[in-house]
C-alpha cells in the first residue's frame, strides 16, 4: 500500500508531504526530485525505484504527485488514485497549482486524511467526501493578466491546454456552502481530440476522433439536467436516422449518473450530476469522418545541390467553413541534419517561422487561420553537404492547432435544461473545441 | 530531530521570505523566531474557535512544508477535546504526525478517543477509532485491540469498515497480536455489507494472506457482493480471488493439449460445448478426465465481467488479469476491448496498460489482433509509450498483417526520436525472424537503411542484419560484401564488431574482401574499443584457419598487438588463440580441432521479447511492472492437479428463522446468489421450471433461500450440530465422487434442508454429470429415470426461487446504475440505507 504521498513542484519545492505508514524517511522527496531532474522532460518512467522503494508519480502541469510504496500494490490503483486526487483537489480548491495548494494546506490534508488510512484508499467519491470535509477553501482573489494565461483550465486537460481561460469555471465547487444560491452555473464542454495521418500521396491513412462531453456543475446536488444531443446521433452500425447529416460514433460510454431512458427515442441524456467535474460521455469514431479534414498541405521540395540549398514550398489550405477559424496553428517540419540556416517568405506579418536546432525542425506558427483560406510559405534551408539522402530526412510534417466552436464528429448539444426549483435560472455555458492530438502529414 | 529542523526553520525563513511574502500561512512570517510560536500557543489557548482554527491551519501549513512543529505538541493536544469539528480534525492531523515522537504527551489524548468510541454518532466513533489506531505508541496496543474488537461488532458498517482498516495498523505496531487479529478478520469477513468487504480483504492481504481457508465460507458472498463494493475494494478483492481460484479450481485450459492432438475438434468455442465435448473425449479416451468447470469458478467469472465497464482503470485491469489467469481460452477475448479503451486515458495509465498488454499479447496474440490500429504510434506519444507500443505491434505481427505493420514501421524510422528509431529497427528484426515470408523484404529494407545518414540508424541496422544473416548466410553474400565496405564509415563500436564477426564467420563467402578488412583493422587496432578488438582477433584467427597464406603475417601482427593490450580479456584471448591456431611442438591435441572450434556451425540467435517470461508474475501487479518481486508479493500458485473439495465453500445454514429486520438486506444479496449456478451454463432450464414437481418445494425454498446466506451469524448449538452433520455428509459424498472419478464438479448449490438431504445424497453422485450435460446427452453413464427427474425438480426449485424475492425499489435503481458504469457513490447509498434499517 502507499507509504508516503507528496507533491513537489517542478522547482523542487515540497508542497504536500504525508507519511502514511511511518516506514520511510523524509528525504525520499529529494531523492525523487533528483531522479526526475536527471532525466529529460517527459521521459521519467511512471515507476522509479530507489533501494527497494518504488516511486509512482503522475505529472500535472508543473506539479509532480508522487506515491511511494514497498509493497506489491497494483500500480493501476496508485496511478488512478493520483488522478482522482487531482480532480478532487480541483473540485475543492478550484484549480490545482502551487498557489492554491499553499493557500489550502489544511484542506488538502483533511482530504488526504479522509481518503487514505494507513496507505489504504478508503474512498475517492466526492459525494461522500463532502460530508466529511470541514475546511473552507481559500481562493486567491486577485487575478492579474499574467496569471490568466497559465491557469489550468477546466476542460483543457490535453497536452496542449489551449482553451480560452475562464475564471468562472476554476473556482471551487464546494465553496458554495457559505454563499448559497449566489451563483448557480453549469459548464458543458464538448472536447474532441483529432488524430490524423495523411499519406505522402495525400490519401487519408488514419483518422481518429476521441471526444468527451464534460460538465462542471455548480448546482446543488440532485438537480436533474436534460441534455439533448443531435437527433440524428447514432452509435456503431445502427441505421442512420432522418435525412440530415448523421453524427455517427463507433463507441460511446456514459457516466453512471446518466439516465438513458430518453436516449434511444429522443437522444436526450438525463443527468443528475454530482457537484464538481464529471465526464458525462466519452465517444470515439475512427476512419470515417463526417466532415472534411481541417487542413491540407501541398508541399513542393526543390533541391539545389550546387549551392547546398533546399527550397521547401508549403501551401496550407484550411478546409473549415468560412465562418470558423483555427487558432494557434503550428506546423513542425523536420529538416535534414546539419541545416545551418533558414530564410523564409511568409504571406502575412503575424506569422512566424524559426529553426529549432535542437529538434532539427522548422516551426511555423500561425496565430489565426480563417476557414476556406490558404497560406503559403517558402523556406530556404542551407544544408552543407546536401545529398539525395538528405531529402529522406525531411518530414513528416506535424501540426498542432485548436478549432474553437467546432467538432469533427458534428456532435452538438441541442439544449440544456435544468429542472431547477430555485427561481434564479442557472447560467448555462456550452463550449466546443477540437484539439489536434496528433496531426501528421507524411511527405 | 530537534536541532536539524530548527536549522531548517531559519533557513526557510530567510530563503522563503521573498517568495511567499504575501502568503499568510508561509513560514516567513512566524517561524523566524520562537516568539511566533508563543503567538500560536496563545491562539490555541484562547477560547475563540476562529483563533484556534487559524492557529491550527498555520501549524498544518508548517507540517506540509516539512518544518518542525513538534514543540507545540502540548498546546495542540489540549484541543483534542475541542467541540469545533473543524479544529478537531486539524488537531487529529497534527496528532497522528507527532504522536510517535512525543509518546508520553500523546497518552493524554487517549481518554478523549476512548470517550469518542462510545459516542452515539457513528462518524465520531469511526474517526476516534481511526486516529486512535494511527497513534503509533506501543503502550496503547491493548486499548487498540479492545477498541478494534468492539468496533468490529458495531452496528454501523462505517465503523466496522474503520475497524477493518485499523487491523493492519495494529499488526504493524505489534506482530504478536496476529492471532487475535485473525479472529477479528474472520469475523469481519463474514460481514455482509459492501462497505466492509473491501476493507477487510485489504486487512486480510496484509495480515494473513496465507490463510486462504478463511475465504472458503465467504467466497460466494464476496463474488456476489463484488459489483456493489466500492471501486478500490473491488481491486483488492479481485486480486485476492484470483489467487484463491488458482488454488481451488482446475485449469480450464487443460484440454488445450488435447485440442492440439485432435485439430478437427478445435472449432468449438463455448464452454458448454466444451464440457460436452469433454465427456465425449472421456468416452473415447477413458484415461483422461473430462473437464467441467466448477460452478463457483463460473460464478467468479460471470460476476466480474460487468466490471470491465468500470470507470476506474484499476478495476478494469484487475478484471482483465483475472480473466487472463483464470478464464478458459475462448473467453479471454472480452478483456481486449476494455484494455484498449484504457489506452485513451492519461499517459501514465497508458504506460502501465501497455506493459500488461505486451505480456498478454505474447501468449494470446489473437486477442488483440482486431485492435491492431489502436497500437499505432502517434507523434505526440512519449518515448516510453512509443517503445511499448512497438513491442505490442511486434508481438501481434503475423503472416496476415505483417505488410501493414512493416509499412507502419517504415514511417517510424523517419522519426526524430533516436531511441525510438533504434527500437523500431530491432522490432523489424524481430518480425523478420518470427515470420519467414517477410524475411527477405525486411532484410532488403534494412540494407537500404545502411545508406541512411544517421549513424545510429545504420549501426542499429547492422546489428539487426547480422542477426538475420546468421539464419541463412549462404544466399546473402552480396549483403555481407556491402557491409564489409561500410566498416570504413561506421564508428559505433557495436556495429563495427558485428560487421567484423559477420566477415569472419562467413569469410568463405567473401574470400577476397576479408583479408583486406583485416589489414585495415590491424592498422587501426590500437584505437578501437574493446569489443571491436576482440572481434578483430577473432577475425584474424578465423582467416588464419581458412586462408593462412594471405593472412599469416597479419594475424601474427594482430595477436602481438593484442598480447600487450591493456585489457586482460583481450590479452587472454590473444594467448588462447595463439595456442590454438599456431601449431608448436608443445601444443596439445586441441589445436587439431582449431578449425572445428572456431568455424563451428553456430545456432542462429532467437530474437525474443523482453516481456516473454514476465507473465509468471501476476499481471497488473507492481512486481510484473518491475519484473522483480516487490515486497509482499504473493506468488500466483499453479493450478492444482485435482480440485480440492468444493463443498468447503458450502455455507452451512440452520433452518431457524432469521432476525426480521435484516430480511430486506438479505434478499438483495440473495438474488444474484441463486441465479448463479444455473442461469448461464444451462439456458434451456427455464422450460423445466414450469414443471409441477417444483410447486411443492417452492414454499420451502423461500425460507431456505433467505436463511441461505445467514450462515455464521447464528452460533447457537443447533447450527453447530447441523454443521457437523453436514460435514459428515459432505465427506461421504466426496468419497463417492472419488470413486466415480468425477469429483470436484458437483453442483455448487446449498444443500440445506434436512428433508432434502437424503435425496440429494442419492443423486449427488450422478448429478454432476447429468447437470452439465443436458437431458438429451446419451453419452453419460446411464441413470435411472427417477434420479434425473428428482434432479430437474431440484433445479427448477432453485430457478423459481430466483425469481421469487421481490427486489427492493432502491436496489433496482442501483442495478440500473451499475449496468452503465460503476461508481463509488453507490457504496454510500448502501451505507445510508443500512443505517435506516
Amino acid at each position: 500500500m502507499i507509504s508516503q504521498l507528496f507533491i513537489v513542484s517542478a522547482r523542487g519545492d515540497h508542497l504536500i508531504y504525508k507519511d502514511l505508514r511511518g516506514e520511510e524517511s523524509k528525504d525520499v522527496v529529494d531523492i525523487f526530485y533528483q531522479k526526475v531532474r536527471s532525466l529529460p522532460r517527459d521521459q521519467a518512467p511512471v515507476v522509479m525505484h530507489h533501494q527497494g522503494l518504488q516511486f509512482i508519480h503522475i505529472r500535472q502541469d508543473t506539479l509532480y504527485l508522487v506515491a511511494t510504496t514497498r509493497c506489491n500494490v497494483s500500480p493501476f490503483t496508485v496511478v488512478q488514485f493520483l488522478v482522482r486526487l487531482v480532480s478532487l483537489i480541483k473540485d475543492h480548491c478550484g484549480t490545482l497549482n502551487e498557489k492554491t495548494l499553499q493557500l489550502n494546506f489544511a484542506l488538502v490534508y483533511e482530504l488526504l486524511d479522509e481518503m487514505l488510512d494507513y496507505g489504504y484508499i478508503q474512498t475517492t467519491s466526492s459525494d461522500i467526501l463532502k460530508n466529511f470535509i470541514q475546511t473552507v477553501p481559500e481562493t486567491s482573489k486577485q487575478f492579474n493578466l499574467f496569471e490568466l494565461s497559465n491557469i489550468g483550465l477546466f476542460g483543457a486537460d490535453t497536452q496542449q491546454s489551449k482553451v480560452a481561460p475562464s475564471i468562472a469555471a476554476s473556482r471551487p465547487v464546494f465553496a458554495m456552502r457559505t454563499e448559497e444560491g449566489l451563483k448557480t452555473e453549469i459548464f458543458v464542454d464538448v472536447i474532441e481530440r483529432l488524430t490524423v495521418v495523411i499519406g505522402a500521396n495525400g490519401s487519408l491513412m488514419r483518422a481518429d476522433v476521441q471526444g468527451e462531453v464534460r460538465m462542471k456543475c455548480f448546482l446543488p446536488s440532485s438537480t436533474e439536467i436534460r441534455m439533448g444531443l443531435n437527433e440524428e446521433f447514432s452509435i456503431g452500425k445502427a441505421d442512420i436516422r432522418g435525412y440530415a447529416a448523421a453524427v455517427k460514433v463507433d463507441e460511446c460510454s456514459f457516466h453512471q449518473s446518466v439516465n438513458l431512458d430518453e436516449f434511444e427515442s429522443d437522444r436526450i441524456l438525463r443527468v443528475v450530476p454530482p457537484q464538481g467535474e464529471l465526464t458525462v460521455m466519452q465517444y470515439s469514431l475512427s476512419d470515417d469522418l463526417p466532415v472534411s479534414l481541417p487542413f491540407r498541405l501541398f508541399p513542393t521540395v526543390d533541391k539545389d545541390t550546387d549551392s547546398n540549398r533546399l527550397m521547401v514550398y508549403l501551401k496550407l489550405r484550411c478546409d473549415l467553413s468560412p465562418k470558423s477559424q483555427a487558432l494557434n496553428v503550428t506546423v513542425h517540419l523536420p529538416v535534414p541534419k546539419g541545416t545551418t540556416s533558414l530564410s523564409q517568405e511568409l504571406s502575412s506579418p503575424d506569422q512566424r517561422a524559426e529553426l529549432d536546432s535542437v529538434t532539427r525542425s522548422v516551426h511555423w506558427t500561425i496565430p489565426r487561420f480563417h476557414g476556406g483560406s490558404q497560406l503559403s510559405a517558402l523556406f530556404k534551408l542551407e544544408v552543407p553537404g546536401l545529398s539525395a539522402s538528405s531529402l529522406l530526412e525531411l518530414g513528416p510534417v506535424c501540426m498542432q492547432f485548436e478549432l474553437p466552436m467546432s467538432t469533427c464528429s458534428g456532435l452538438q448539444v441541442r439544449f440544456l435544461r435544468v429542472s431547477s426549483t430555485h427561481p434564479p435560472l442557472p447560467h448555462r455555458w456550452v463550449r466546443y473545441v477540437t484539439h489536434s492530438d496528433s496531426y501528421v502529414i507524411r511527405l | 530531530m530537534s536541532s536539524g529542523p530548527a536549522y531548517n526553520d531559519e533557513k526557510g525563513s530567510s530563503l522563503g521570505e521573498p517568495e511567499y511574502g504575501h502568503d499568510p500561512a508561509s513560514g516567513g512570517i512566524f517561524s523566524s523566531d520562537y516568539k511566533r510560536h508563543d503567538d500560536l500557543k496563545e491562539m490555541l489557548d484562547s477560547n475563540k474557535d476562529s483563533l484556534k482554527l487559524e492557529a491550527m491551519k498555520r501549524i498544518v501549513a508548517m507540517i506540509a512544508r516539512g518544518k518542525n512543529a513538534s514543540e507545540l505538541f502540548p498546546a495542540v493536544v489540549k484541543n483534542v477535546a475541542c467541540k469545533n469539528i473543524e479544529v478537531k480534525k486539524l488537531v487529529y492531523v497534527y496528532l497522528v504526525r507527532y504522536a510517535e515522537e512525543q509518546q508520553d504527551l500523546a497518552l493524554l489524548s487517549i481518554s478523549t478517543f476512548q470517550r469518542g468510541l462510545k459516542d452515539p454518532n457513528q462518524l465520531i466513533r469511526a474517526s476516534a477509532l481511526r486516529v486512535l489506531s494511527s497513534i503509533r505508541v506501543t503502550i496503547i496496543v491493548p486499548i487498540m485491540m479492545l477498541a478494534i474488537k468492539e468496533a468490529a461488532s458495531d452496528m454501523s458498517p462505517y465503523v466496522r469498515k474503520t475497524a477493518a482498516h485499523a487491523i493492519p495498523k495494529l499488526y504493524s505496531l505489534d506482530q504478536d497480536q496476529k492471532d487475535q487479529l485473525i479472529e477479528v478478520i474472520e469475523k469481519l469477513l463474514a460481514d455482509k455489507t459492501t462497505l466492509v468487504a473491501g476493507s477487510v480483504v485489504m486487512a486480510f492481504e496484509e495480515v494473513c494472506p496465507e490463510r486462504i481457508d478463511l475465504i472458503h465460507k465467504n467466497y460466494r458472498k464476496l463474488c456476489n457482493l463484488l459489483i456493489d463494493v466500492e471501486e478500490w475494494g473491488q481491486v483488492v478483492i479481485i486480486n485476492m480471488l484470483t489467487r484463491y481460484a488458482r488454488t481451488q479450481f482446475l485449469n480450464p485450459n487443460q484440454n488445450e493439449s488435447l485440442l492440439e492432438e485432435n485439430p478437427e475438434k478445435a472449432f468449438y468455442g463455448s464452454d458448454e460445448e466444451e464440457s460436452k465435448q469433454g465427456e465425449m473425449d472421456a468416452a473415447v479416451l477413458p484415461k483422461r478426465k473430462p473437464y467441467v468447470m466448477d460452478p463457483d469458478h463460473r460464478l467468479l467469472l460471470r460476476n466480474t465481467k460487468p466490471l470491465l465497464q468500470s470507470r476506474n482503470a484499476a478495476v478494469v485491469m484487475a478484471v482483465a488479469q483475472l480473466y487472463f489467469h483464470l478464464a478458459p481460452k475462448a473467453e479471454v477475448g472480452v478483456i481486449a476491448k476494455a484494455l484498449v479503451r484504457l489506452l485513451r486515458s492519461h499517459s501514465e495509465v497508458q504506460f502501465v496498460v501497455l506493459q500488461n498488454v505486451a505480456s498478454m499479447s505474447i501468449k494470446r496474440r489473437g486477442m488483440f489482433e482486431p485492435h491492431l490500429k489502436s497500437f499505432y504510434i502517434r507523434s505526440t506519444d512519449p518515448t516510453q509509450i512509443k517503445v511499448l507500443k512497438l513491442e505490442v505491434l511486434t508481438n501481434l505481427a503475423s503472416e496476415t498483417n505483417i505488410s501493414t505493420i512493416l509499412r507502419e514501421f517504415q514511417t517510424y524510422i523517419k522519426s526524430q526520436d533516436k531511441d525510438f528509431v533504434a527500437a523500431t529497427i530491432q522490432a523489424i528484426g524481430r518480425c523478420a525472424t518470427n515470420i519467414d515470408e517477410v524475411r527477405d523484404t525486411c532484410l532488403n529494407g534494412l540494407v537500404q537503411l545502411l545508406s541512411n545518414r544517421d549513424e545510429l540508424v545504420v549501426a542499429e541496422s547492422v546489428v539487426v542484419i547480422k542477426k538475420l544473416l546468421q539464419m541463412q548466410p549462404s544466399q546473402h553474400s552480396d549483403i555481407i560484401r556491402h557491409m564489409a565496405k561500410l566498416i570504413d564509415n561506421i564508428m559505433v563500436p557495436m556495429a563495427r564488431a558485428s560487421i567484423l564477426w559477420l566477415i569472419g564467420e562467413y569469410c568463405e563467402h567473401v574470400p577476397t574482401i576479408a583479408p583486406d578488412v583485416l589489414r585495415k583493422m590491424a592498422k587501426s587496432f590500437t584505437n578501437e574499443e574493446d569489443i571491436v578488438k576482440l572481434q578483430i582477433t577473432n577475425l584474424a584467427a578465423k582467416l588464419y584457419l581458412t586462408n593462412s597464406k594471405q593472412t599469416k603475417l597479419l594475424t601474427q601482427y594482430v595477436l602481438n598487438l593484442a598480447k600487450y593490450d591493456q585489457n586482460y580479456d583481450i590479452r587472454d584471448r590473444a594467448r588462447f588463440i595463439r595456442q590454438l591456431i599456431v601449431p608448436t611442438e608443445k601444443s596439445g591435441v586441441l589445436s587439431k580441432y582449431a578449425k572445428k572450434l572456431f568455424l563451428a556451425q553456430k545456432p542462429a540467435p532467437v530474437l525474443e521479447s523482453s516481456f516473454k517470461d514476465r507473465d509468471h508474475f501476476q499481471l497488473g501487479s507492481l512486481s510484473h511492472l518491475l519484473n522483480s518481486k516487490a515486497g509482499g508479493y504473493q506468488e500466483l500458485p499453479d493450478w492444482p492437479e485435482s480440485a480440492p473439495d468444493p463443498s468447503v465453500r458450502n455455507v452451512e445454514v440452520s433452518e431457524w428463522t432469521k432476525p426480521i429486520g435484516r430480511e430486506k438486506r438479505k434478499e438483495k444479496v440473495e438474488k444474484p446468489f441463486y441465479s448463479d449456478s444455473e442461469g448461464e451454463s444451462e439456458p434451456t432450464e427455464s422450460a423445466d421450471s414450469q414443471s409441477p414437481t417444483a410447486s411443492e418445494s417452492e414454499s420451502m425454498s423461500e425460507i431456505e433461500s433467505e436463511s441461505g446466506s445467514e450462515n455464521d451469524e447464528e452460533s447457537d448449538e443447533e447450527t453447530k450440530s447441523d454443521k457437523e452433520r453436514k460435514k459428515k455428509a459432505g465427506k461421504e459424498k466426496s468419497k463417492k465422487q472419488d470413486e466415480s472419478e468425477d469429483s470436484g464438479q458437483s453442483e455448487g448449490e446449498e444443500k440445506t434442508v434436512k428433508k432434502h438431504k437424503e435425496e440429494e445424497e442419492s443423486s449427488s453422485s450422478s448429478s454432476s454429470s447429468s447437470e452439465e450435460s443436458s437431458s438429451e446427452s446419451s453419452s453419460s453413464e446411464s441413470e435411472s429415470e427417477g434420479d434425473s427427474e428428482l434432479d430437474t425438480g431440484k433445479k427448477s426449485r432453485k430457478t423459481l426461487s430466483t425469481a421469487k424475492p421481490p427486489p427492493r425499489p432502491l436496489e433496482t435503481k442501483q442495478k440500473e446504475i451499475s449496468l452503465l458504469d460503476l461508481d463509488d457513490c453507490e457504496s454510500f447509498f448502501y451505507f445510508s440505507s443500512s443505517e435506516n434499517s
